[in-house]
C-alpha cells in the first residue's frame, strides 16, 4: 500500500496546520496576558467520536485533558451546525475553573464529522479572589461553574448566556474580548476542516485520521517495546493543601510488559480539603506528557499514544479527585508533582534518558485590586520559571519553565503599562541549583512592588520539600515567598491569601533544579 | 555603471547594469569565506569603470558572525537588579516535548552584564536618578575584561533616554563602541530591546572592521549596503547598525523578485527559493511584507526586516523510515558534506536523488555538465530505504518528492492563507537551485494558476541589491490612547519624519527623491499585539478594519491603543528597465536536448528536455517537459503549458487535469 504510506504524512502535516492556524488566530487577538503573551492556551481538532486528531503543541497540561472535554459535550449535547459549546466544570470535562473551553462541531453534508476546540485560561471567572485561584474548600468558591452548555446555537449567540458569564467575573471587558478570539479560532478550525473535506473528500480525510492515531499507538509502542521490562515505582509529596500543613502523598507504580504500560497511582494520598486536588484529566495530561517527551518529536499529537498506555487512578485520590473538591491547583502545582513521580520512576528503566526535578511548581502568583488611574478592577496572574533538573550529560537550564507549562512571561515594560505593579527587581537566583556532575537550574526571584493596595495571592510548591537529584546528584533549593514591607523581610506561606498596602515589595523566589550524577 | 554583488556560501554574484547601453551582464565567482572581500574584488575587476561604480552589497558578515558566534566581546549594561534579563528571555523553553533541548546560550556571559541604579517610569519620569559614582568603576571593569563593545539597556529609556545617554557618554569618552537601546530600537518590550541591542552590539564591530577594509580596497566606487528591509543604506550606518543587516541577502531575492514579477505583469506573487539544506518563501502582495520582529538563530530581532518563512527542507534532505513505520524527509540534510548520494560521497536518499532517479535531473547535465551524477550510487541508497519500508523503489523516490513538497506547501500556507491572502490569487516565482523541479507541483497542490521562472533566477538576490532604493526605518513607543487627536499624533511623528528626511539628504537624495511613509501600530487596550496601519486621520477606523480581516472580528466600542509610531524614508533610486528581447528567430525545435524517459506521479512517460539557454522570446510548449539551465532545472508538468515572454521569464501555466 504504497501510496498510504506516503499519503499519511502528508495528511499528519494537513492535520497539523490547522489547530496551529487556531492558535496564530487565539493568540494575536485575545485581551487576557495568560492568553496573548503567556501562550495558556491549546486548540485542537478532533473526529467524530471524539478522538483528538491534531493539537498544536502549545502547553502540555492540556493535552490529555482536551479529549475528556470534547467527550463531555457529546455526552451532552445534540449538535446543530452553527453551535459552540462552552464549558469549564472540573467535574464534566474541564480542569480548573479558569481554563474555559469552547467546542464546536463541524458538519459534512448535514453529517457531524468532527469538532474544532480551543481551552484558554481566563484572567478571572469569578469566585472567593481576583483570578480565581484561591485557597477554597469547595469547588464552588473558586469561580462561576459553567456545565456544558451552548454559547452559539446555530448561528446565534445566545445573549443570555453570554451575559451571565461576564457578569460572574472581576473583569467582563476583558472576558467578552477573549471569549471572541476564542470563537473566533473556533470558526478558523471548522472553515479549515472543511475546505480539508472539500478538497479530499470526507472518505480520504476520516481514513487518514484513523490511520494517524494508529500510527502514534505504534510508535509509542516501539518506545515502550524498547524499555527493560520490569516495574519501577516512586513517591514524592506536596508541601501541604493550603489549609493544612501535612505534606500529600504521590506515588506512582510503573509496570512495562511487551509494548504495554500500566501506569498505577494506587496509593497516592486520599484528596484533600485544600485547592491541590487533580482531576482525572489532569493526571492522564501528565502520563502523556511524559511518554510524548520519549517518543520521537515528530510524533502528532493525538490521542493514539494513549492507546499503549494504562492510567490507574483511585477515584476520590488525589489524583483523581470527585466532587465537590476544589481542584484550582491541580492544574498547575499537582500535575507537576506527578510528572515529577513518573519521571522517577521511569529514570530507573531509562536512566541515560531522564532528567533530574525540576522546579516542579509553576509558582502562580495572583494580585488583583482596584486601579484608581485606569478606574477599573484589575487581576495580575503569571507563572514564573525556575531551574530546570539536571540531564545526564548536561547542566540543567535556569529560569525557565519547566514540564507542563510553557508559558511566556509579562515584560517589565508591558506589566507597568497595565496594572499599578511595578517590577523591581528580576534575576536568576545563584547558588539555588542543585549541586552535581551536572548541576541544576537556578531558580528566579521576581520582586513587584505594589503602587496601590492589593489582595494577594499565592499557590506555590517546593517550598518545604526540594526538587530530588538522581544518580548522586543533590536536590535543588526549595523556593521561597517573601513579604518586604518597610524594609522588613517576612516569609509568607506557599499557598494563601495576603492583604497587601502600597509600597509592599512581594518577592518570589523560585525553586533551583536537581543536579545529576555525584560530583 | 551600477553593480549588486551578493556573497553566498558557495558563490558571490554579480549583476552589473550599464546605463548607456541597458544591458544587464550577471556572472558567479567563487566566495572566499575566509576573507568575503577577496571574491568581491576578483569579481569586480572583470567589471569597466573602476572608481566610478555604484555598488551594493549584500552581505553575509554580520549573520555569520551572529550564527557562528564569532562577535565582539560585549558588556551589557542593565537596570540594577535586571542583569540576567537576556538569559531569562522569556522565561519559556525552546522545545516543548524534549527534556535535552537547551535555550540559546545568551551572547553576553554573567560576568559581563553589569548593573547601573536608577529607574525610569513607563511615564518617562526619572524614579531613582542615575548613580553616577560608579560609571568610572564599570569602566574600568570593562578595560580589566578586555570588553570591545557596549550594549546598553536600561528599562523605559524609550520614554526618557537621559540615563542611557549619560552611561553611553561616559563609555564613548572612554573609546568604547556603544549601542544604546534608545537609539537601536526605541521600543517597548524589555528582553526584544535588550536582545536587538547586544546583537548590534555583537555584531556592529565586525561589519564596520570588514567595510572599512572594503570600501579603501574600492579606491572611489560607492559603497552602498543592503538592509534586511530591502533597501540599502551607507557603510557608516550599516557599520553601525549592523543588526539591520543580518538578512541582506534574502531580502535582496525578495527585491529582485517583485522587480522581475512586476515588470512581467504579476504584482501578487509567492516566492519560493529551495536552495540544498532549506528553503525561503515570501509573499509580496503589491509589496514585500514587512515583519517587525523576527527570530535568528533562536535570539529576537526586532528591526524591520522582511517577512521571509523559512523551512528546513530542501535538495539535501534525507529521506529515512521512522519508527512507527513511515516514510519521512528532513529536517536532517546532508549538507555540502557528503552531499546527495548521487554526488558520489555519501549513502542517504535525498530529495535530489528521487529527482534524479525520476528522471527529472539528467546525470550528465547538471551543472550545465560541470558535474557528473552517478545514478547507481542514488538507486543504492534509495534500495536500503525501499526495503526497510516494504514499497517499491519508483514509490519510494515520488512518495519522498510528495513529502518534501507537503513541507513546502505548508510553508506557503502559513505566509498566505494564516494571513487571510488566497494562494489561488497569486503567481508562484521559483528561484534557487531546486525551486524549479517542484514548483508545478506546489502550485497545482495550492490551486495557484501560474509558476515564473525569472530569467536569473541564479542571481536574483543580486539583482534585487542592484535595483535596491535607500530605506531608512524609524520607531518609537508612545502608548496614546486611541482618543489622542491626529494633530497631536502628528506633532510626535513630525521628529522622525524630519529625521528621516535630513538623513536622506545627507547621502545626497533630493526632495524630489525623497518619500517618507507614516504607520501607526494599534491594538485593542489590552491586547498584545499590534496591527499597523498608515498614518492618517483614518487610522482609527482603518484599524477596526485591518482587525476584521485578520482576526475575524472587531470591536467599535472597545479602547484603542496607539503603541507605536512608525516612518520609513525612502530615498529613490532610478529603476533601470529589465532589458526586452524580440520574438525568438529560432525553431523550438533547435533548443531540444531529446526525449528521455520521467516518472510523473504513477505513470512512466518520454518528455522532451530542452536547453534553457537556447530558449528565445515566444517559445511555447506543452508538458509534461524539462527544461535544463546550468543553474537549475525546471518540470512542467503533464497538462501543463510553458512559454518565454519577452524578459526570457518561463511562464508555467498549471493546467486543471
Amino acid at each position: 500500500m504504497s501510496s498510504e504510506l506516503i499519503r499519511l504524512e502528508i495528511f499528519k502535516h494537513l492535520f497539523a496546520s490547522i489547530p496551529e492556524e487556531m492558535g496564530a488566530v487565539l493568540q494575536r487577538s485575545s485581551f487576557s496576558p495568560n492568553i496573548k503573551e503567556r501562550c495558556d492556551f491549546s486548540c485542537a481538532l478532533f473526529d467524530a467520536a471524539g478522538e483528538m486528531i491534531a493539537q498544536a503543541a502549545h502547553i502540555p497540561v492540556h493535552l490529555g485533558a482536551m479529549p475528556l472535554s470534547v467527550q463531555s459535550a457529546i455526552q451532552s449535547t445534540d449538535f446543530t451546525e452553527g453551535d459552540m459549546l462552552i464549558l469549564n466544570d472540573p467535574y464534566r470535562g474541564g480542569t480548573h475553573l479558569p481554563d474555559l473551553t469552547l467546542i464546536a462541531p463541524i458538519f459534512s453534508g448535514g453529517a457531524l464529522v468532527g469538532f474544532a476546540a480551543n481551552r484558554a485560561h481566563h484572567a478571572d471567572v469569578g469566585g472567593m479572589v481576583p483570578g480565581s485561584m484561591p485557597i477554597a474548600r469547595e469547588l464552588i468558591q473558586e469561580g462561576l461553574i459553567i456545565p456544558p452548555v451552548k454559547l452559539i446555537q446555530a448561528g446565534v449567540v445566545q445573549q443570555g448566556v453570554w451575559d451571565l458569564i461576564l457578569r460572574n467575573t472581576r473583569s467582563p471587558w476583558e472576558r467578552g474580548g477573549d471569549l471572541r478570539a476564542q470563537i473566533a479560532a473556533n470558526l478558523r478550525g471548522v472553515e479549515r476542516f472543511a475546505a480539508l473535506i472539500a478538497k479530499y473528500g470526507l472518505d480520504e480525510v476520516q481514513r487518514y485520521s484513523q490511520a494517524l492515531l494508529v500510527y502514534t499507538e505504534r510508535l509509542t509502542r516501539a518506545l515502550i517495546a524498547g524499555m527493560p521490562e520490569g516495574h519501577y515505582e516512586f513517591e514524592d509529596v506536596l508541601d501541604d493543601d493550603g489549609i493544612g500543613e501535612v505534606p500529600i502523598k504521590i506515588r506512582v507504580a510503573v509496570h512495562i510488559h511487551g509494548d504495554q504500560a500500566r501506569v498505577d497511582f494506587s496509593g497516592s494520598d486520599p484528596q484533600v480539603r485544600g485547592s491541590v486536588n487533580a482531576v482525572y484529566a489532569i493526571t492522564l495530561s501528565a502520563v502523556y506528557y511524559v511518554f510524548r517527551c520519549l517518543v520521537d518529536s515528530e510524533v502528532p499529537n493525538n490521542t493514539g499514544s494513549l492507546r499503549a498506555i494504562q492510567v490507574i487512578a483511585p477515584e476520590g485520590s488525589v489524583v483523581n479527585a470527585r466532587p465537590p473538591a476544589p481542584v484550582a491547583g491541580g492544574n498547575v502545582e499537582t500535575s507537576q508533582r506527578i510528572v515529577d513521580v513518573l519521571l522517577g520512576a521511569l529514570a530507573q528503566a531509562l536512566p541515560e534518558k531522564i532528567p533530574a526535578a525540576s522546579q516542579g511548581t509553576m509558582n502562580n502568583t495572583l494580585i488583583g485590586g482596584r486601579d484608581p488611574l485606569r478606574r477599573r478592577e484589575f487581576t495580575y496572574y503569571e507563572t514564573i520559571g525556575g531551574g530546570m533538573g539536571a540531564r545526564p550529560g548536561s547542566h540543567g537550564p535556569s529560569a525557565i519553565h519547566s514540564h507542563m507549562t510553557n508559558t511566556l512571561n509579562t515584560p517589565v515594560e508591558a506589566m507597568e503599562y497595565a496594572y499599578p505593579l511595578q517590577i523591581v527587581r528580576y534575576e536568576l537566583r545563584s547558588g539555588s541549583g542543585g549541586a552535581g556532575r551536572f548541576h541544576g537550574g537556578e531558580g528566579l526571584r521576581r520582586d513587584l512592588l505594589l503602587l496601590v493596595d492589593a489582595t494577594a495571592s499565592l499557590l506555590s510548591e517546593r517550598r518545604r520539600s526540594r526538587p530530588y537529584g538522581l544518580a548522586g546528584g543533590e536536590a535543588g533549593a526549595n523556593g521561597e515567598n517573601v513579604l518586604i514591607r518597610d524594609g522588613e523581610e517576612q516569609p509568607l506561606p506557599a499557598k494563601g491569601q495576603s492583604v497587601l498596602r502600597a509600597g509592599d515589595v512581594l518577592s518570589i523566589r523560585t525553586p533551583g533544579g536537581g543536579g545529576w550524577g555525584k560530583m | 555603471m551600477r553593480i549588486g554583488i551578493d556573497t553566498g556560501g558557495t558563490f558571490t554574484d554579480f549583476v552589473a547594469f550599464d546605463p548607456k547601453t541597458g544591458k544587464i551582464e550577471t556572472f558567479k565567482v567563487l566566495s572566499t569565506p575566509d576573507d568575503p572581500a577577496r571574491a568581491i574584488l576578483d569579481g569586480l575587476a572583470r567589471i569597466a569603470d573602476p572608481g566610478q561604480r555604484a555598488i551594493v552589497h549584500g552581505s553575509t558578515v554580520a549573520t555569520n558572525a551572529l550564527l557562528e558566534r564569532k562577535g565582539a566581546r560585549v558588556a551589557l549594561i542593565n537596570t540594577a537588579g535586571f542583569r540576567d534579563l537576556l538569559q531569562i528571555g522569556r522565561q519559556n523553553r525552546p522545545a516543548l516535548y524534549n527534556f535535552f533541548a537547551d535555550p540559546p546560550e545568551p551572547l553576553v556571559p554573567r560576568q559581563h552584564r553589569l548593573e547601573v541604579t536608577e529607574r525610569v517610569n513607563y511615564r518617562g519620569e526619572v524614579q531613582i536618578p542615575l548613580d553616577e559614582s560608579t560609571l568610572a568603576a564599570l569602566v574600568r571593569q570593562c578595560r580589566e575584561y578586555a570588553i570591545e563593545s557596549i550594549a546598553l539597556c536600561l528599562l523605559f529609556s524609550f520614554a526618557n533616554p537621559v540615563h542611557e545617554q549619560m552611561v553611553a557618554a561616559k563609555f564613548a569618552a572612554a573609546g568604547f563602541l556603544v549601542s544604546a537601546s534608545h537609539q537601536v530600537l526605541p521600543e517597548f518590550r524589555e528582553y526584544e530591546r535588550a536582545s536587538t541591542t547586544t546583537i548590534n552590539a555583537y555584531v556592529s564591530p565586525v561589519m564596520s572592521g570588514y567595510l572599512a577594509k572594503l570600501e579603501a580596497a574600492l579606491a572611489g566606487d560607492r559603497l552602498r549596503v543592503m538592509q534586511s528591509n530591502g533597501g540599502m543604506a551607507s557603510p557608516r550606518l550599516a557599520g553601525e547598525q549592523a543588526v539591520r543587516c543580518i538578512l541582506s541577502g534574502p531580502a535582496g531575492g525578495l527585491v529582485g523578485a517583485q522587480a522581475v514579477a512586476r515588470a512581467a505583469g504579476f504584482e501578487r506573487i509567492l516566492t519560493f527559493d529551495m536552495g540544498g539544506t532549506s528553503t525561503d518563501v515570501a509573499l509580496i502582495d503589491g509589496e514585500a511584507q514587512v515583519s517587525a520582529s523576527s527570530h535568528i538563530g533562536g535570539l529576537p530581532i526586532s528591526v524591520p526586516m522582511l517577512a521571509i518563512h523559512t523551512v528546513g527542507s530542501g535538495g539535501g534532505s534525507i529521506a529515512f523510515r521512522d519508527a512507527g513505520g513511515g516514510l519521512q524527509v528532513g529536517p536532517q540534510s546532508v549538507g555540502a558534506n557528503p552531499g546527495p548520494a548521487c554526488y558520489g560521497a555519501g549513502n542517504l536518499p535525498t530529495v535530489t536523488d528521487a529527482n534524479l532517479l525520476l528522471g527529472r535531473i539528467r546525470p550528465d547535465q547538471f551543472f550545465g555538465g560541470r558535474m557528473q551524477l552517478d545514478v547507481d550510487r542514488a538507486r543504492r541508497a534509495f534500495e536500503v530505504l525501499s526495503t526497510e519500508l516494504g514499497l517499491a523503489p519508483e514509490a519510494c523516490q515520488s512518495g519522498t518528492i510528495q513529502i518534501v513538497n507537503a513541507h513546502m506547501a505548508r510553508a506557503l500556507r502559513i505566509i498566505s492563507v494564516e494571513k487571510g491572502r488566497d494562494p489561488r490569487d497569486f503567481t508562484l516565482l521559483a528561484f534557487g537551485g531546486a525551486g524549479g523541479l517542484h514548483a508545478v507541483e506546489l502550485a497545482r497542490e495550492l490551486g495557484m494558476p501560474r509558476i515564473l521562472v525569472p530569467r536569473h533566477a541564479a542571481t536574483l538576490s543580486a539583482l534585487g541589491m542592484l535595483l535596491a532604493d535607500a530605506v531608512k526605518d524609524y520607531s518609537r513607543t508612545v502608548m496614546l490612547p486611541g482618543g489622542t487627536s491626529f494633530a497631536n499624533l502628528e506633532i510626535a511623528i513630525a521628529p522622525m519624519v524630519e529625521q528621516g528626511r535630513s538623513d536622506l539628504s545627507a547621502e545626497g537624495f533630493s526632495a524630489k527623491e525623497r518619500r517618507v511613509e507614516a504607520k501607526a501600530d494599534l491594538r485593542y487596550a489590552g491586547q498584545s499585539f499590534e496591527l499597523s496601519v498608515p498614518f492618517t486621520d483614518s487610522l482609527i477606523a482603518d484599524f477596526h478594519q485591518a482587525h476584521q480581516a485578520a482576526y475575524g472580528y472587531h470591536d467599535p466600542d472597545a479602547e484603542i491603543e496607539i503603541v507605536n509610531l512608525r516612518a520609513r524614508a525612502i530615498g529613490l533610486v532610478e529603476q533601470p528597465p529589465l532589458p526586452a528581447f524580440p520574438k525568438a528567430s529560432t525553431k523550438l525545435d533547435q533548443a531540444l536536448l531529446g526525449h528521455f524517459p520521467l516518472r510523473l506521479g504513477d505513470e512512466e512517460k518520454v518528455a522532451p528536455f530542452y536547453d534553457g539557454e537556447k530558449l528565445g522570446a515566444g517559445h511555447f510548449f506543452e508538458g509534461p517537459a524539462i527544461v535544463v539551465r546550468p543553474d537549475t532545472t525546471i518540470l512542467v508538468g503533464e497538462s501543463d503549458h510553458a512559454e518565454v515572454d519577452r524578459f526570457l521569464n518561463l511562464i508555467i501555466t498549471i493546467g486543471t487535469a
